[in-house]
């Protein structure tokens, strides 16, 4: 009833701890079943060990966060000797999310990870970092460029992680898919700010950083739903997904799947909350499967 | 660590905007210790505040664990409103904690502000450990002051300082503590406190080691997030919830 397929990975349900959110994996083992996860996509990993921004690196707003933790990571060699190992004895998809700061570093990072891993996150949408991530990704072109060059090396399927902060994210999209993408996931954070009123300083050292949470979910759905009415692979929806009514929501908008991110910080309970409240609710409506319910918005 | 859903015992004002909330928890009480913090869940569904709060845990009593903390923000001040019988989820037992021993000659500890409420089991177990114990505290103001005769009880000198001088010495705690390292020949220091009176400390270059509670922004409290990373001294990056919150002041960049 809950499984989802994506470009012939099978995940036994549709719920993936979002990149960036989870670590790897192992922090939250201590605390629940990691087993109870369709998917992980892990933190994001550079070539090299990256030591971030500096702090502060999150404040809250209404009804979300803001963070720039700027892709600390200890490298692709600990990834894969330390904590892949650690990832594999579980039973659920591994998802590595990968970042260059060129078009080199990530067609290394593909040939070095995607031989080990279930699926790759190619993350074209960072907004933390200077260059890579979101400044490549706003640009369909560069989309288009890196992910042919990624899918070219690649030893399992290739998702393309978008950013929100474009005009318009169906362009990015459909470029991804042009390249040959198998999936895409959006969306990533959305570009914002908070300002201290009495020190007259912003709340994050950036100045900038990136915006999750309920705040954000409204502008995911919608772009969900405008991607899946552009493009044929699947779409992986996230954004501020608190609970099973917001998942559900992203899978009549278009999403085959979806990732929880700043939820696990809040409620580490979520994941078992929202499998069954997705069951309950396709029981109760009727339907068959999730699959019953992509893109089945009524308009 | 668990996630546990607990009634609120107590939760009383004992100082100006200063709180301490108190909720009974078997399993909390006996995996407790010194410097250990927990992550509470405020208000359940609420989208602001949204996330978890970081309050280390003050004191154990029988099965009753102590939380201390200061109206800051919205969260705090939400907290602050709970009332006895009043349900919060709180994870924990969190982080790492101070290293009790019997030291070879004497202990001090020095405090400021809400810093000094993790200090306080700590003290309670440093004595039990049959330590000497000379204990530096710093508040704002005479209206600020809490658990000073709880202090004068487990240390064998107490020195209290004020920023406004109406009480105690007038000025910073570390400065107050520094007139006395010659003839206290401490063995070891214990801290914590804002960030400010922190650096002071470090930059006294103590002759013997010195182990402070940090604090840092946090979301998850279990080292998955990365907000808290703090530069370790060979450059390499720690996380204030899961590699502290206690460090040694030398290894760490404050």
């Amino acid at each position: 009833m809950l499984e989802v397929e994506i470009s012939g990975v099978k995940l036994k349900n549709p719920i993936i701890a979002a990149s960036g959110t989870f670590g790897f994996g192992r922090e939250f083992s201590k605390l629940i079943d990691l087993n109870l996860f369709g998917g992980i996509s892990t933190k994001g990993i550079t070539l090299k060990k990256c030591a971030g921004n500096p702090q502060p690196r999150l404040c809250e707003v209404y009804g979300g966060i803001i963070n720039s933790i700027g892709l600390e990571n200890p490298g692709v060699e600990a990834f894969v000797n330390d904590e892949l190992p650690f990832l594999k004895k579980f039973n659920t998809k591994i998802i590595a999310n990968i970042n260059g700061f060129n078009k080199e570093e990530f067609i290394e990072l593909a040939k070095i990870v995607s031989p080990l891993v279930d699926m790759i996150e190619v993350n074209l949408s960072c907004p933390n970092i200077k260059e890579g991530g979101m400044a490549f990704g706003k640009d369909p072109n560069r989309v288009y460029e890196i992910t042919k060059e990624v899918k070219k090396v690649s030893a399992c399927p290739v998702i393309v992680k978008l950013t929100p902060n474009v005009t318009d994210i169906t362009e990015l999209a459909k470029a991804a898919e042009k390249a040959g993408a198998d999936a895409i996931s959006l969306i990533n954070t959305v570009s914002a700010m908070a300002i201290d009123i009495e020190t007259r300083r912003p709340l994050i050292k950036m100045v900038t950083g990136g915006l999750s949470g309920p705040a954000i979910k409204p502008i995911a759905v919608r772009m969900v739903y405008e991607c899946f009415q552009k493009v044929n692979i699947p779409i992986i929806g996230m954004g501020g997904i608190m609970n099973y009514k917001d998942a559900i929501e992203f899978f009549l908008a278009g999403a085959t799947a979806i990732q929880i991110g700043t939820v696990n910080f809040v409620n580490p309970n979520a994941v078992s909350e929202i499998r069954k409240g997705i069951e309950n609710y396709l029981k109760a409506h009727g339907f068959k499967s999730v699959k019953d319910l992509v893109g089945n918005i009524i308009i | 660590m668990k996630l546990l859903d607990v009634e609120i015992a107590e939760n009383k004002m004992i100082a100006n905007g200063i709180y301490l909330l108190s909720f009974e928890s078997d399993y909390l009480a006996n995996t407790f210790k010194p410097g250990n913090f927990v992550n509470i869940l405020v208000e359940k569904d609420s989208i602001y505040p949204l996330l978890r709060r970081p309050f280390s845990i003050s004191f154990v009593k029988e099965n009753k664990v102590f939380i201390g903390y200061k109206v800051v923000g919205k969260g705090t001040q939400i907290l602050s409103q709970k009332k006895k019988g009043d349900s919060i989820n709180v994870l924990g037992p969190l982080g790492n904690s101070f290293l009790i021993d019997k030291f070879n000659g004497k202990v001090a500890v020095v405090g400021g502000g809400v810093g000094i409420f993790p200090l306080l089991s700590l003290c309670h177990e440093l004595k039990k450990a049959g330590n000497k114990i000379d204990v530096f505290l710093g508040f704002r103001s005479r209206s600020d002051l809490f658990f000073v005769e709880e202090f004068k009880e487990l240390s064998d000198n107490l020195f209290i300082s004020t920023d406004d001088g109406s009480i105690g010495y007038k000025g910073n705690t570390v400065e107050v503590f520094k007139t006395k390292i010659e003839e206290g020949n401490y063995k070891v220091a214990f801290s914590c406190g804002p960030k400010p009176m922190l650096r002071f400390l470090k930059s006294l270059n103590l002759p013997f080691k010195c182990y402070v509670s940090l604090e840092e922004k946090m979301a998850c409290g279990i080292g998955a997030c990365l907000c808290c990373s703090i530069k370790g001294k060979d450059g390499n990056m720690l996380h204030v919830c899961s590699d502290g919150p206690v460090f040694d002041i030398m290894e760490v960049e404050i």
